[in-house]
Protein backbone atom coordinates (compact mmCIF):
# COMPACT_ATOMS: atom_id res chain seq x y z
CA UNK A 1 0.00 0.00 0.00
CA UNK A 2 1.19 3.42 -0.70
CA UNK A 3 0.59 7.07 0.75
CA UNK A 4 -1.27 7.98 -2.28
CA UNK A 5 -3.76 4.59 -1.62
CA UNK A 6 -4.75 5.82 2.24
CA UNK A 7 -6.90 8.63 1.31
CA UNK A 8 -9.34 6.73 -1.58
CA UNK A 9 -9.43 3.31 0.68
CA UNK A 10 -10.35 4.78 3.71
CA UNK A 11 -12.13 7.23 3.25
CA UNK A 12 -10.09 10.12 4.65
CA UNK A 13 -10.02 13.68 3.36
CA UNK A 14 -6.72 14.95 2.22
CA UNK A 15 -5.96 18.11 3.92
CA UNK A 16 -2.32 18.29 2.48
CA UNK A 17 -1.73 16.66 -0.73
CA UNK A 18 1.98 17.80 -2.10
CA UNK A 19 3.84 14.75 -0.44
CA UNK A 20 6.43 12.43 -1.94
CA UNK A 21 4.75 8.99 -2.22
CA UNK A 22 6.48 6.35 -0.49
CA UNK A 23 5.09 2.47 0.15
CA UNK A 24 3.65 2.32 4.21
CA UNK A 25 4.44 -0.64 5.44
CA UNK A 26 3.31 -0.23 9.23
CA UNK A 27 1.50 2.40 10.85
CA UNK A 28 2.13 3.74 14.77
CA UNK A 29 -0.45 5.21 16.87
CA UNK A 30 0.04 7.58 19.59
CA UNK A 31 -0.65 11.31 20.97
CA UNK A 32 2.11 11.53 22.89
CA UNK A 33 4.79 13.00 20.32
CA UNK A 34 7.85 12.22 22.53
CA UNK A 35 6.93 8.72 22.04
CA UNK A 36 6.59 8.81 18.31
CA UNK A 37 9.85 10.00 18.51
CA UNK A 38 11.45 7.62 20.01
CA UNK A 39 9.56 4.46 19.05
CA UNK A 40 8.07 5.15 15.34
CA UNK A 41 9.22 4.06 12.37
CA UNK A 42 10.08 5.35 8.84
CA UNK A 43 8.02 3.42 6.86
CA UNK A 44 4.92 4.07 9.02
CA UNK A 45 1.70 6.31 9.03
CA UNK A 46 1.25 8.25 12.03
CA UNK A 47 -2.42 7.81 13.72
CA UNK A 48 -2.99 10.65 15.91
CA UNK A 49 -4.79 13.26 17.40
CA UNK A 50 -1.97 15.56 18.17
CA UNK A 51 -2.83 18.63 15.05
CA UNK A 52 -0.07 20.61 16.01
CA UNK A 53 2.98 21.88 13.59
CA UNK A 54 5.54 20.02 16.11
CA UNK A 55 3.64 16.86 14.77
CA UNK A 56 4.86 17.52 11.41
CA UNK A 57 8.17 17.95 12.39
CA UNK A 58 8.38 14.77 14.54
CA UNK A 59 7.45 13.29 11.60
CA UNK A 60 9.96 14.76 9.59
CA UNK A 61 12.78 13.99 12.03
CA UNK A 62 11.19 9.62 12.06
CA UNK A 63 10.77 10.06 8.42
CA UNK A 64 7.31 9.55 8.59
CA UNK A 65 6.10 10.31 5.76
CA UNK A 66 2.05 10.67 6.09
CA UNK A 67 -0.33 11.91 8.85
CA UNK A 68 -4.16 11.10 10.15
CA UNK A 69 -5.51 13.39 12.38
CA UNK A 70 -8.38 11.37 13.90
CA UNK A 71 -11.35 12.46 15.60
CA UNK A 72 -11.87 15.24 12.92
CA UNK A 73 -9.52 17.53 15.54
CA UNK A 74 -8.82 21.29 13.76
CA UNK A 75 -5.95 21.36 12.35
CA UNK A 76 -4.10 24.82 12.29
CA UNK A 77 -3.04 26.26 9.18
CA UNK A 78 0.81 26.15 9.93
CA UNK A 79 0.70 22.92 10.15
CA UNK A 80 -0.53 22.49 7.29
CA UNK A 81 2.05 24.84 5.54
CA UNK A 82 5.07 22.71 7.17
CA UNK A 83 3.58 19.55 6.23
CA UNK A 84 3.25 21.16 2.71
CA UNK A 85 7.41 22.52 3.26
CA UNK A 86 8.52 18.43 4.66
CA UNK A 87 6.18 17.04 1.32
CA UNK A 88 4.25 14.89 4.54
CA UNK A 89 1.03 13.85 3.32
CA UNK A 90 -1.98 14.96 5.95
CA UNK A 91 -5.31 13.16 5.93
CA UNK A 92 -7.94 13.65 8.16
CA UNK A 93 -11.20 11.61 9.41
CA UNK A 94 -13.98 11.57 12.00
CA UNK A 95 -12.84 8.11 12.99
CA UNK A 96 -11.18 7.66 16.11
CA UNK A 97 -7.83 6.24 16.48
CA UNK A 98 -8.72 3.05 17.02
CA UNK A 99 -10.80 2.72 14.26
CA UNK A 100 -8.09 3.81 12.16
CA UNK A 101 -5.51 1.51 13.09
CA UNK A 102 -7.77 -1.51 12.79
CA UNK A 103 -8.79 -1.08 9.48
CA UNK A 104 -5.19 -0.15 8.35
CA UNK A 105 -3.89 -2.92 10.53
CA UNK A 106 -6.63 -5.55 8.66
CA UNK A 107 -4.99 -4.67 5.49
CA UNK A 108 -1.27 -4.11 5.92
CA UNK A 109 -1.79 -7.83 7.64
CA UNK A 110 -4.06 -9.40 4.46
CA UNK A 111 -6.61 -9.86 6.98
CA UNK A 112 -8.82 -7.88 4.57
CA UNK A 113 -8.94 -6.46 1.08
CA UNK A 114 -8.22 -3.20 0.86
CA UNK A 115 -11.76 -1.26 0.86
CA UNK A 116 -13.45 -0.17 -2.47
CA UNK A 117 -13.14 3.69 -2.19
CA UNK A 118 -16.92 4.17 -2.91
CA UNK A 119 -17.64 1.42 -0.27
CA UNK A 120 -19.49 3.41 2.71
CA UNK A 121 -17.20 3.82 5.10
CA UNK A 122 -18.22 3.45 9.09
CA UNK A 123 -18.17 6.90 10.54
CA UNK A 124 -19.28 7.24 14.39
CA UNK A 125 -18.41 10.67 14.57
CA UNK B 1 17.76 41.86 47.11
CA UNK B 2 17.45 38.00 46.54
CA UNK B 3 13.65 36.66 46.63
CA UNK B 4 12.67 32.96 47.54
CA UNK B 5 10.06 32.39 44.75
CA UNK B 6 7.58 29.60 44.10
CA UNK B 7 5.69 30.17 40.66
CA UNK B 8 3.43 26.51 40.61
CA UNK B 9 1.08 25.76 43.84
CA UNK B 10 -2.83 24.38 43.80
CA UNK B 11 -5.02 24.84 45.99
CA UNK B 12 -8.33 22.46 46.81
CA UNK B 13 -9.92 23.88 43.58
CA UNK B 14 -7.98 21.77 41.78
CA UNK B 15 -9.65 18.21 41.67
CA UNK B 16 -6.38 16.60 41.81
CA UNK B 17 -5.55 18.68 44.91
CA UNK B 18 -5.94 17.28 48.46
CA UNK B 19 -9.13 18.93 50.09
CA UNK B 20 -6.61 20.03 52.92
CA UNK B 21 -5.41 23.07 50.45
CA UNK B 22 -7.27 25.39 51.70
CA UNK B 23 -5.29 29.02 50.30
CA UNK B 24 -4.77 29.82 54.22
CA UNK B 25 -2.61 26.44 54.87
CA UNK B 26 -0.72 27.21 51.76
CA UNK B 27 -0.06 30.55 52.81
CA UNK B 28 0.82 29.63 56.44
CA UNK B 29 3.59 26.52 55.05
CA UNK B 30 5.01 28.90 52.53
CA UNK B 31 5.92 30.89 54.97
CA UNK B 32 6.99 28.39 57.52
CA UNK B 33 9.02 27.35 54.49
CA UNK B 34 10.66 30.50 53.65
CA UNK B 35 9.12 31.66 50.92
CA UNK B 36 8.12 35.37 49.86
CA UNK B 37 6.97 35.72 46.23
CA UNK B 38 4.09 32.45 45.83
CA UNK B 39 1.64 31.84 43.21
CA UNK B 40 -1.82 30.12 42.83
CA UNK B 41 -1.68 28.50 39.96
CA UNK B 42 -5.09 26.04 39.81
CA UNK B 43 -6.04 24.30 36.83
CA UNK B 44 -7.91 26.05 34.19
CA UNK B 45 -9.23 28.56 37.43
CA UNK B 46 -8.56 31.52 39.11
CA UNK B 47 -11.40 31.69 41.54
CA UNK B 48 -9.37 31.20 44.40
CA UNK B 49 -7.60 34.05 43.88
CA UNK B 50 -9.78 36.27 46.06
CA UNK B 51 -9.23 33.93 49.19
CA UNK B 52 -5.36 33.85 48.17
CA UNK B 53 -5.00 37.30 48.10
CA UNK B 54 -6.13 37.67 51.56
CA UNK B 55 -4.22 34.79 53.01
CA UNK B 56 -1.01 35.87 51.59
CA UNK B 57 -1.22 39.16 53.31
CA UNK B 58 -2.05 37.95 56.65
CA UNK B 59 1.00 35.88 56.53
CA UNK B 60 3.14 38.61 54.62
CA UNK B 61 3.69 36.76 51.40
CA UNK B 62 3.72 38.87 48.06
CA UNK B 63 1.09 36.69 46.41
CA UNK B 64 1.12 36.58 42.68
CA UNK B 65 -2.81 35.41 40.94
CA UNK B 66 -2.38 32.49 38.47
CA UNK B 67 -3.76 29.65 36.42
CA UNK B 68 -2.21 26.40 35.03
CA UNK B 69 -4.31 26.42 31.76
CA UNK B 70 -4.22 22.98 29.86
CA UNK B 71 -4.00 23.70 25.95
CA UNK B 72 -5.51 21.13 23.70
CA UNK B 73 -3.20 18.96 23.52
CA UNK B 74 -2.82 18.32 27.13
CA UNK B 75 0.11 21.13 27.37
CA UNK B 76 0.54 22.83 30.77
CA UNK B 77 0.98 26.61 30.62
CA UNK B 78 1.51 28.63 33.81
CA UNK B 79 0.11 32.42 33.26
CA UNK B 80 0.39 34.66 36.24
CA UNK B 81 -1.36 37.46 37.58
CA UNK B 82 0.21 40.63 39.34
CA UNK B 83 -3.99 41.30 40.05
CA UNK B 84 -6.95 39.20 41.40
CA UNK B 85 -8.98 41.31 38.96
CA UNK B 86 -6.75 39.78 36.06
CA UNK B 87 -6.19 36.19 37.12
CA UNK B 88 -10.12 36.11 37.50
CA UNK B 89 -10.82 37.85 34.24
CA UNK B 90 -8.21 35.60 32.61
CA UNK B 91 -10.39 32.66 34.10
CA UNK B 92 -13.96 33.64 32.53
CA UNK B 93 -11.99 33.92 29.34
CA UNK B 94 -10.72 30.35 29.49
CA UNK B 95 -13.96 29.03 31.12
CA UNK B 96 -15.81 29.35 28.07
CA UNK B 97 -13.15 27.20 26.25
CA UNK B 98 -12.78 24.27 28.46
CA UNK B 99 -14.29 21.40 27.00
CA UNK B 100 -17.42 20.15 28.02
CA UNK B 101 -16.86 17.06 30.12
CA UNK B 102 -18.97 15.55 32.38
CA UNK B 103 -18.04 15.88 36.02
CA UNK B 104 -18.59 13.27 38.58
CA UNK B 105 -16.76 14.77 41.72
CA UNK B 106 -16.48 11.04 43.34
CA UNK B 107 -14.24 10.18 40.71
CA UNK B 108 -12.08 13.58 39.86
CA UNK B 109 -12.03 14.96 42.60
CA UNK B 110 -13.78 18.31 44.54
CA UNK B 111 -13.12 21.62 43.29
CA UNK B 112 -13.69 23.84 46.12
CA UNK B 113 -14.01 27.73 46.26
CA UNK B 114 -13.32 28.88 49.61
CA UNK B 115 -12.99 32.12 51.50
CA UNK B 116 -9.93 32.94 53.46
CA UNK B 117 -10.79 30.96 56.63
CA UNK B 118 -11.31 28.15 54.67
CA UNK B 119 -15.56 28.29 54.70
CA UNK B 120 -16.86 26.92 50.74
CA UNK B 121 -18.09 28.89 49.05
CA UNK B 122 -18.96 27.58 45.68
CA UNK B 123 -18.65 24.22 44.22
CA UNK B 124 -18.45 24.65 40.35
CA UNK B 125 -20.07 22.22 38.35
CA UNK B 126 -17.53 22.74 35.24
CA UNK B 127 -14.18 20.32 35.26
CA UNK B 128 -11.77 22.43 35.42
CA UNK B 129 -9.02 19.49 34.69
CA UNK B 130 -10.39 19.49 31.26
CA UNK B 131 -8.36 20.56 28.20
CA UNK B 132 -9.35 24.10 26.59
CA UNK B 133 -10.20 24.59 22.99
CA UNK B 134 -6.76 26.67 22.57
CA UNK B 135 -4.04 25.21 21.29
CA UNK B 136 -0.61 25.29 22.70
CA UNK B 137 0.54 28.19 20.37
CA UNK B 138 -2.64 30.12 20.78
CA UNK B 139 -2.97 29.62 24.40
CA UNK B 140 0.69 31.24 25.10
CA UNK B 141 0.15 33.98 22.38
CA UNK B 142 -3.05 34.71 24.72
CA UNK B 143 -1.97 34.62 27.93
CA UNK B 144 0.65 37.36 26.56
CA UNK B 145 -1.95 39.43 24.80
CA UNK B 146 -3.73 39.92 28.97
CA UNK B 147 -0.38 40.59 30.11
CA UNK B 148 0.33 37.40 32.01
CA UNK B 149 3.64 36.07 32.48
CA UNK B 150 3.54 32.83 30.54
CA UNK B 151 5.83 29.96 31.69
CA UNK B 152 5.05 26.61 30.11
CA UNK B 153 5.12 23.98 33.12
CA UNK B 154 7.04 21.36 34.47
CA UNK B 155 8.23 20.84 30.25
CA UNK B 156 10.52 17.63 31.44
CA UNK B 157 8.27 15.93 32.76
CA UNK B 158 6.42 12.45 31.22
CA UNK B 159 2.55 13.83 31.07
CA UNK B 160 1.27 17.09 30.33
CA UNK B 161 4.41 18.85 29.43
CA UNK B 162 5.42 21.09 26.20
CA UNK B 163 8.12 18.05 25.50
CA UNK B 164 5.74 14.95 26.27
CA UNK B 165 3.07 16.66 24.50
CA UNK B 166 4.82 17.91 21.71
CA UNK B 167 7.93 16.31 20.88
CA UNK B 168 9.80 19.07 22.03
CA UNK B 169 9.27 22.75 22.94
CA UNK B 170 8.14 24.39 20.41
CA UNK B 171 9.08 28.56 19.64
CA UNK B 172 6.94 30.92 21.39
CA UNK B 173 6.67 34.08 23.46
CA UNK B 174 7.69 32.70 26.53
CA UNK B 175 8.80 35.13 29.39
CA UNK B 176 10.61 31.26 31.06
CA UNK B 177 10.21 27.55 30.80
CA UNK B 178 9.87 25.51 34.14
CA UNK B 179 11.87 22.40 34.72
CA UNK B 180 11.23 19.62 37.48
CA UNK B 181 14.89 18.74 37.39
CA UNK B 182 17.02 21.58 36.47
CA UNK B 183 20.43 20.21 36.67
CA UNK B 184 19.52 19.51 33.11
CA UNK B 185 19.24 22.76 31.55
CA UNK B 186 19.31 22.22 27.91
CA UNK B 187 15.30 20.80 27.62
CA UNK B 188 15.10 24.85 28.13
CA UNK B 189 16.16 25.77 24.44
CA UNK B 190 17.87 28.78 25.58
CA UNK B 191 15.33 30.19 27.52
CA UNK B 192 15.08 31.17 31.42
CA UNK B 193 14.13 28.69 33.73
CA UNK B 194 12.26 28.42 37.10
CA UNK B 195 11.20 25.52 38.62
CA UNK B 196 8.05 25.36 41.11
CA UNK B 197 6.53 23.02 43.54
CA UNK B 198 3.71 21.76 41.84
CA UNK B 199 2.25 21.42 44.90
CA UNK B 200 -1.05 19.41 45.42
CA UNK B 201 -0.58 18.50 49.30
CA UNK B 202 0.66 20.10 52.05
CA UNK B 203 3.85 17.97 52.13
CA UNK B 204 4.87 19.79 48.68
CA UNK B 205 4.69 23.11 49.53
CA UNK B 206 8.27 24.62 49.35
CA UNK B 207 9.79 21.74 47.50
CA UNK B 208 11.08 23.24 44.82
CA UNK B 209 11.50 27.31 45.02
CA UNK B 210 13.90 29.20 42.95
CA UNK B 211 16.07 32.41 44.41
CA UNK B 212 15.19 35.42 41.73
CA UNK B 213 17.25 38.62 42.79
CA UNK B 214 15.04 41.56 42.44
CA UNK B 215 15.83 45.58 42.73
CA UNK B 216 13.98 47.94 45.42
CA UNK B 217 10.48 48.48 44.24
CA UNK B 218 9.32 44.87 42.82
CA UNK B 219 7.25 44.63 46.21
CA UNK B 220 4.84 47.56 45.60
CA UNK B 221 2.99 49.69 48.47
CA UNK B 222 0.04 47.57 48.03
CA UNK B 223 2.00 45.13 48.64
CA UNK B 224 1.84 43.40 45.26
CA UNK B 225 4.23 42.59 43.01
CA UNK B 226 5.41 45.08 40.23
CA UNK B 227 4.94 42.29 36.93
CA UNK B 228 7.29 44.41 34.70
CA UNK B 229 10.18 44.36 37.33
CA UNK B 230 9.35 40.49 38.19
CA UNK B 231 9.33 40.06 34.20
CA UNK B 232 12.53 42.04 33.45
CA UNK B 233 14.11 39.93 36.28
CA UNK B 234 13.19 36.56 34.62
CA UNK B 235 16.93 36.28 33.19
CA UNK B 236 19.24 33.10 33.83
CA UNK B 237 21.59 35.12 35.62
CA UNK B 238 19.34 36.97 38.15
CA UNK B 239 18.15 33.47 39.32
CA UNK B 240 19.13 30.68 41.70
CA UNK B 241 17.67 26.94 40.39
CA UNK B 242 17.45 24.02 43.17
CA UNK B 243 21.17 22.55 43.42
CA UNK B 244 23.26 25.72 42.31
CA UNK B 245 24.87 27.76 44.86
Amino acid sequence: MKTSDLAGHFGLETIQAEFTDAEISAGYTSDLLSDVMGKAGDSDVLITIQAHKNTVAVAGLVGIGSVIICNARPIPDDMIASAREEGIALFRTPLSQFEVSGQLYAVLHGLSAIPRSDAPVANRA
Amino acid sequence: MKVIADFHNHSCLSPCASLDMSPSLLARQARARGLELVALTDHNSALNAPAWLECARREGLVPLFGLEATSIEEVHVLCLFGTVDEALGFGEYLRVRLLPLPYDRRRLGDQVVVDADEGVVDLPEIYFGAALTLGFDELCAVGRAWDALVIPAHIDRPMFGAISQLGFLPEGPYQAVELMRPADRSLAAGHTVTTGSDAHYPEHIGRRPFGIELPPGWKQADGLADMAILAAALRPELINLPGQP
